[in-house]
């Protein structure tokens, strides 16, 4: 499945947190005109729904619940910054923002930091879907390098060919290279010598 | 009695590379100023205070804090580049003036101090693209100035292109204002594109057509232009090399309202019986006529009063009717297509059928979608452009 374009908002909800008013209705406005649904939130309320991105104040902060802070880790997380000294950077760090916006608000801006947050979000998942993949490779490393040892010593190869010919057989199995591996070792099933 | 007099700020440039564009935004702008004048239904009368920044970016910054500092102007009408409203922004949110802008641009804004009455890219780069695609060719060859608008023109027609199984054979940009364009007619005579979309604007888009004619006219070849900006007096410049261009506009000379032939008529009576006016021309004239119409119903010049008064404050301007969308402050218009003839006038073809919500974030773009089928979460959308043949 292709991946929703970060440009297009049409349809997105959104949880909003926001303490002044006027910068409330500046977001609320400006969500009408892209097409998101704002809901208007405050960190101790408890959320019924998984929104698609959350828009927070600083002044929100520190979170204090734990649980809030989880919740948060869901969904792609704009800071909305009153100061941007050190000690208030340091609190908006643990929401682990995906863009920010500095107060007063205006109409400019909102956009971009929307995608901006929704881009990120998906890189980020990404790579850490990625990550997962090669921490699970180098884990199964060993069970691979099992197999490989197995299969020179029935088979009498070489420790390239041995591997080749796993891979081979993952091949015509459909299977990982992984896979096949943790059924030789656990098995002791060895693949058919095919050539 | 002498009527209260509101001071107008009108910006536009008088030199430069788009000079042209900005002659008749002045032209366009004065001439509803003083018809505005002389009509006894306005209790003021505007006083126009012009400013040329020459085409010179940062000039539109400080031409517009000498109005509003210096000649305490609330309402500034001009500006044609996105570059120069963009400079323009800043000034006039800070100090909570209005900026009434005439130009078609590419969208993706919305400021609370601006009123946009030119075209959004719903209105303009979607019909036109979506005309191509189901008639012409799915292969375009795009050709533009190297800034913000080609930039997201381009874009969203590659969106458009792509979702159609079609693609963008080359996408060449020259900087505003160069006149080298020789390479690149020489390679679109080479590779012989079905579609050539042209997104330069000023005098290389003249050069450019006029070349673009000579090459492809030597080689035998008849490639159809696309444009979303040529207009009626840029026809004049170019010359006959400009027939045959297909545009999208929401004005031309050629609409047949009686709104419009008056409006034609009061033009050539002041500029002469060879002159046309513009889309972004005709849009000034509607950006001062919205303006005017709406410090009369505010009875006050304040800006907050006079964007509640205009919003949604339906006006039969030449080109049709026209009105603010409250909700984003830019203009419902009706989108139209055209061919330039050899006489420097469009022949329209194609207009929707009933004036379209200006999409200025294209939030209810659905590329893979025709426009009559697109819907948005509450069902169908009213205002989605439906084809009608203009005879």
């Amino acid at each position: 499945m292709s991946r929703r374009s970060s440009f297009s908002l049409r349809g997105r909800k959104a949880l909003v947190a926001i303490k002044d008013e006027r910068d409330a209705t500046i977001v609320r406005r400006q969500f009408e005109r892209l097409g998101l649904e704002g809901v208007a939130w405050t960190p101790a309320e408890p959320v019924d729904f998984a929104p698609d991105l959350v828009l927070i104040d600083d002044e929100f902060l520190p979170l204090l619940q734990p649980a809030q802070r989880a919740f948060l880790t869901r969904s792609p997380v704009i800071a909305l910054l009153g100061t941007e000294t050190p000690s208030r950077l340091k609190l908006v760090f643990e929401l682990d923002p995906a863009s920010f916006l500095i107060k007063p608000l205006r109409s400019a801006g909102i956009y971009a930091a929307l995608v901006m947050a929704f881009e990120r979000n998906e890189r980020t998942s990404e790579l850490k879907q990625q990550i997962f993949k090669l921490e699970q490779r180098l884990r199964s490393r060993r069970v691979v390098l099992a197999a490989v040892l197995q299969v020179m010593h029935s088979h009498a190869l070489t420790e390239p060919a041995s591997f080749a010919l796993i891979r081979r057989t993952a091949m015509e199995q459909r299977k990982t290279i992984e896979e096949l591996s943790a059924e030789i070792t656990a098995r002791g099933m060895l693949p058919r010598a095919t050539g | 009695m002498t009527k209260p007099s509101v001071p107008v700020g009108i910006v536009c440039s008088q030199s430069g590379p788009y000079q042209a564009m900005g002659r008749e935004i002045l032209k366009s702008a004065i001439m509803a100023v003083e018809e505005i004048n002389g009509q006894a239904e306005f209790d003021f009368s505007i006083a126009p205070h012009i400013r040329d920044p020459r085409g010179i970016v940062s000039e539109y910054h400080t031409v517009c804090d000498d109005l509003i500092r210096n000649v305490g102007v609330e309402h500034i009408i001009g500006c044609y580049t996105s570059a120069s409203r963009k400079q323009v922004l800043p000034i006039v949110e800070r100090t909570d003036r209005l900026l009434w802008y005439p130009a078609r641009y590419e969208g993706f804004e919305c400021s609370d101090n601006v009123i946009y009455v030119g075209a959004s890219p719903n209105h303009n780069v979607l019909p036109l693209v979506r005309y191509v695609l189901d008639n012409l060719s799915r292969e375009f060859f795009c050709v533009g100035s190297n800034y913000v608008w080609t930039w997201e023109t381009n874009r969203v027609t590659r969106e458009l292109v792509s979702a159609a199984n079609g693609h963008i054979l080359a996408e060449r940009l020259l900087e505003l204002g160069e006149s080298a364009v020789g390479h690149i007619v020489d390679e679109i005579v080479r590779r012989k594109p079905p579609i050539v979309f042209n997104t330069l604007v000023g005098s290389s888009s003249y050069d450019f057509i006029r070349a673009f004619n000579a090459g492809t006219k030597a080689a035998g070849l008849e490639i159809p232009m696309l444009s979303c900006s040529l207009c009626e007096p840029e026809l004049a410049i170019v010359g006959p090399a400009s027939a045959g261009c297909i545009t999208s506009s929401a004005y031309f000379e050629s609409i047949r309202l009686p709104e419009n032939r008056a409006f034609v008529t009061r033009w050539r009576a002041r500029y002469g019986e060879d002159s046309s006016p513009s889309v972004d021309g005709q849009s000034a004239y509607v950006a001062v006529y919205l303006l005017a119409r709406a410090l009369q119903r505010a009875g006050t010049s304040d800006i907050a009063e006079v964007r509640r008064a205009a919003a949604g404050y339906r006006y039969n301007s030449p080109q049709g009717p026209v009105w603010i969308d409250g909700g984003n402050n830019h203009c419902v218009l009706t989108p139209r297509l055209a061919v330039s003839n050899p006489q420097g006038q469009f022949d329209i073809f194609w207009e929707a059928e009933a004036p379209v919500k200006p999409d200025p974030y294209l939030t209810q773009l659905d590329v893979a979608v025709s426009p009559s089928k697109e819907t948005s979460a509450g069902g169908a959308l009213p205002n989605a452009p439906h084809l009608r043949v203009v005879k």
